[in-house]
């Protein structure tokens, strides 16, 4: 390959080397990181989308107190402006003793006593949000929180933003998605309630999720996003069942069920027609209902088969910015008869299974990683897209029409596919 | 307490000055953290970026390189960039990783340049000191590591040199091409802006600049470097004004204002209000250097030692950037004239003018 090259290597190559020889060039930590605009939610998932900062005010009326160095906090300027954050981030910064000595946590206690009475109305709760000083200092934070709760009089919460142990057995947006659930209290179930944990913003309003759930008696459905207030929030405690999204919700669904007592079923967001069926049979057979998603399926085929005769030869470049994992997502369009000729992805065990299947469907598809210093000279003009999807991918061909696909609001099942295509057909 | 922001919200940090003056120097930049500080610095704190993004990395340190203190590996990350780049030299930018380890920057550099058979210039930014400070230290890098005389053997002339031109300190992105304008109608044939358009080629002629000006406090203390070892002389003086605030201050005359800005570009309002018989106060969370600084002007430390300055300080005016409008009761000046601090709001001037 040329010095001066972009790397990637074929879907075909990459599964032949197997999980245990995936190149140095796609492991983050064997070369520098690369920062172009496709990477900016890898770097810095505080400044787009949900970082640790805006999820960990998913809890109504929390406040919060973010402990560290100010360019750690420089960028939530930016959040402070959009409506429901302006006025809710506080911050107590550490200076170069502080973060040698530690001094800082004897001042925190008083921080969050000086902004809950500041605050008004009350906050429900306090989070504090403390970054990779305190990681290395070995902060005990939970006991720091105890202290600081029973000066100001209102529960405070740590939230872990430790960049440093992303890639590690708890990163923190698992942390973080434990923690919003922290404060829930065991209490009365209710047959008919059941959660969705996995986002911090809903899912869209017209996923099928929510009518399979009330068609099996399910008379309300909890999501934190969707929670008025600190007491709709606490009923989340009254929940038969967890229903998880996201695997990154885990953590979380375990806690639950370890301190509540909620079991929970795990869901994974695809977008292969028969695997969205087969995974609200395994559903159905999980709570032993039989679950009828046959006019959901017919109408998705329709659209589908339509959209077909509308566009027939269309070829994609799929980014990791997105609501989708992106090799899922590429076996998903190459089933439905296109060419996906680029991925730019992340290569982990958990999408390495996608990739086999991918090697036997378009072994030739391009596997890049944002994250290269060599995407430095990647050329568009090497592989065609007629489109793109993802935020990052419409940063390499920027004269495709691109589909974000990275909306707050969740797209889910066949409602997320057709959504999904329809989007696509307008950006064509 | 001091430390506690209850309505500001944090400045730009030192890491993003620094990486600001080396923006065009056609470098490897490299800064030393886990990836959050170069999101902020490439998402929020450099606005160039997304118009024409340049080659910063990060370290992606992880929490074993810390504990570990694995400079090697990160000089190995480097070198291959280095194989596979045309530049001529690489920045390491610290932030508070490296700070909390106590990460030997000399070594680092030592080790890093035998390794890449480069020269490496490092910041120690600690990301808890403000953007002027990191730019002051990469300033000070880069012409004690770059600039020399060899324009006087290569016979060019009529050099001037600016100082202190980020969007951090000058709230644009192109103000540099209005600034080089500037200076170009007073008769010099090359206008350097150091931070912006300037690149290494230009540094290396630092040394036989005719003069110096130093736009923004930040620029200062390379100035005094170039004039001991060159003989440069220099001139603090800030070239633009925001089109808004020219506008405002035509109809000010014998007002009490108070300006809160970078200390050199407030110290050009005031003059111009000073004419007009205005008392004027020049206030600033960032440096703010001796050789312009009256009595009665204030060093801010803390949200409070702001909230008191202007609700107790009588002015008519405050001319500011928006964001400290938050902080203040609306009544305690009569009118607010917004002059936009990238450094500290985030936002761009929108239009700008020569003074």
């Amino acid at each position: 390959m040329d010095n001066k090259q972009a790397y990637y290597i074929s879907a075909k190559d990459l599964a032949a080397r197997g999980l245990d020889n995936i190149p140095d060039q796609l492991q983050s930590s064997k070369h520098l990181i690369y920062s172009s605009p496709a990477t900016l939610s890898f770097n810095s998932p505080g400044a787009q989308g949900f970082g640790v900062k805006r999820a960990g005010l998913a809890v109504p009326g929390s406040v919060m107190l973010l402990v560290a160095p100010g360019c750690c906090g420089r960028n939530t300027t930016m959040l402070a402006e959009l409506g429901d954050y302006a006025d809710r981030f506080y911050y107590l910064l550490q200076d170069d003793t502080d973060i040698i000595t530690g001094r800082h946590l004897n001042r925190i206690p008083e921080a969050v006593r000086e902004v809950v009475e500041f605050h008004n109305p009350k906050p429900s709760c306090v989070m504090i949000c403390i970054t990779c000083v305190d990681a290395l200092l070995g902060t005990d934070m939970d006991r720091v929180c105890r202290k600081a709760s029973a000066v100001a009089g209102v529960p405070v919460l740590p939230c872990y933003m430790y960049a440093l142990t992303r890639e590690g057995r708890v990163p923190p947006m698992t942390a973080v998605r434990k923690t919003v659930y922290a404060l829930l209290e065991k209490r009365k179930k209710k047959s008919t309630t059941v959660n969705i944990l996995g986002q911090f913003a809903p899912y869209m309003d017209n996923c099928e999720l929510y009518d399979i759930l009330h068609n099996l008696g399910v008379k309300k459905i909890n999501e934190i996003s969707r929670c008025a207030d600190f007491e709709e929030y606490m009923g989340m405690a009254e929940a038969n069942f967890n229903l998880v999204l996201n695997p990154e919700t885990r953590l979380a669904a375990e806690d639950i069920a370890k301190r509540l007592e909620i079991p929970s079923i795990e869901l994974t967001r695809q977008y292969r027609l028969d695997k969205i069926h087969k995974q609200y049979q395994l559903l159905g057979g999980a709570l032993g209902v039989n679950i009828d998603d046959s006019r959901w399926m017919k109408e998705t085929e329709e659209y589908i088969d339509g959209f077909r005769e509308r566009h027939p030869d269309l070829e994609f470049a799929i980014g990791e910015c997105l609501n989708a994992d992106s090799f899922e997502l590429a076996l998903a369009l190459i089933g439905y008869g296109y060419k996906v000729n680029e991925i730019y992805g992340t290569v982990s065990g958990e999408n390495f299974p996608y990739i086999r299947q991918l090697a036997k469907v378009s072994p030739e598809t391009r596997i890049y990683t944002n994250l290269e210093p060599t995407m430095l000279y990647y050329d568009c003009s090497e592989c065609k897209a007629d489109i793109t999807i993802g935020k990052d991918a419409e940063y390499y061909h920027p004269d495709a029409p691109n589909v974000p696909w990275n909306r707050e609001v969740q797209p889910f099942g066949y409602a997320g596919l057709r959504t999904l295509l329809e989007e696509i057909e307008e950006a064509i | 307490m001091k430390g506690l922001l209850k309505v500001l919200s944090p400045f730009a940090p030192d890491q993003s000055g620094a990486a600001a003056v080396f923006y065009d120097m056609g470098c490897i930049t490299v800064i030393c953290d886990a990836g959050g500080c170069t999101g902020n610095v490439c998402g929020f704190d450099e606005p160039r970026w997304f118009r024409n993004a340049k080659p910063i990395f990060s370290a992606g340190l992880r929490d074993m390189d810390a504990i570990l203190g694995r400079d090697d590996r990160l000089v190995d990350k480097l070198r291959l960039v280095a194989e596979k780049t045309d530049a001529d030299f690489a920045a390491i930018i610290g932030t508070p990783v490296p700070a909390v380890i106590a990460t030997d920057f000399r070594a680092l550099k030592r080790l890093a340049e035998k390794r890449c058979g480069m020269p490496v210039v490092t910041c120690e930014c600690t990301g808890t000191r403000l953007y002027d400070i990191g730019e002051e230290e990469a300033y000070m890098q880069l012409v004690k590591t770059f600039a020399d005389t060899s324009a006087e053997a290569s016979g060019k002339s009529g050099i001037l040199g600016v100082l202190g031109v980020t969007p951090l300190n000058i709230s644009s992105i192109d103000g540099d091409e209005l600034i080089r304008q500037h200076y170009k109608s007073q008769g010099y044939d090359e206008v350097y802006c150091y931070g912006m358009g300037a690149g290494l080629d230009e540094l290396k002629l630092a040394g036989c600049a005719e003069k110096n000006i130093v736009i923004a406090p930040s620029g200062l203390k390379a100035a005094r470097y170039l004039e001991k070892k060159f003989g440069t002389p220099y001139e603090l003086h800030y070239p633009l004004m925001p089109v808004n605030v020219a506008e405002a201050i035509k109809g000010i005359e014998n007002a009490r204002v108070c300006i809160i800005h970078q200390q050199i570009a407030a110290e050009a309002v005031r003059q111009q209000l000073e004419q007009k018989g205005c008392d004027v106060t020049v206030a600033s969370f960032f440096e703010m250097k001796k050789d312009l600084r009256r009595a009665q002007d204030v060093a801010l430390e803390t949200e409070e030692d702001y909230q008191k300055l202007i609700e107790e300080g009588g002015f008519d005016y405050v001319i500011a950037d928006q964001l400290f409008r938050r902080a203040v009761a609306a009544d305690c000046y009569k009118e607010w004239i917004p002059m936009t601090h990238f450094a500290v709001s985030g936002k761009l001037e929108e239009a700008q003018c020569a003074l």
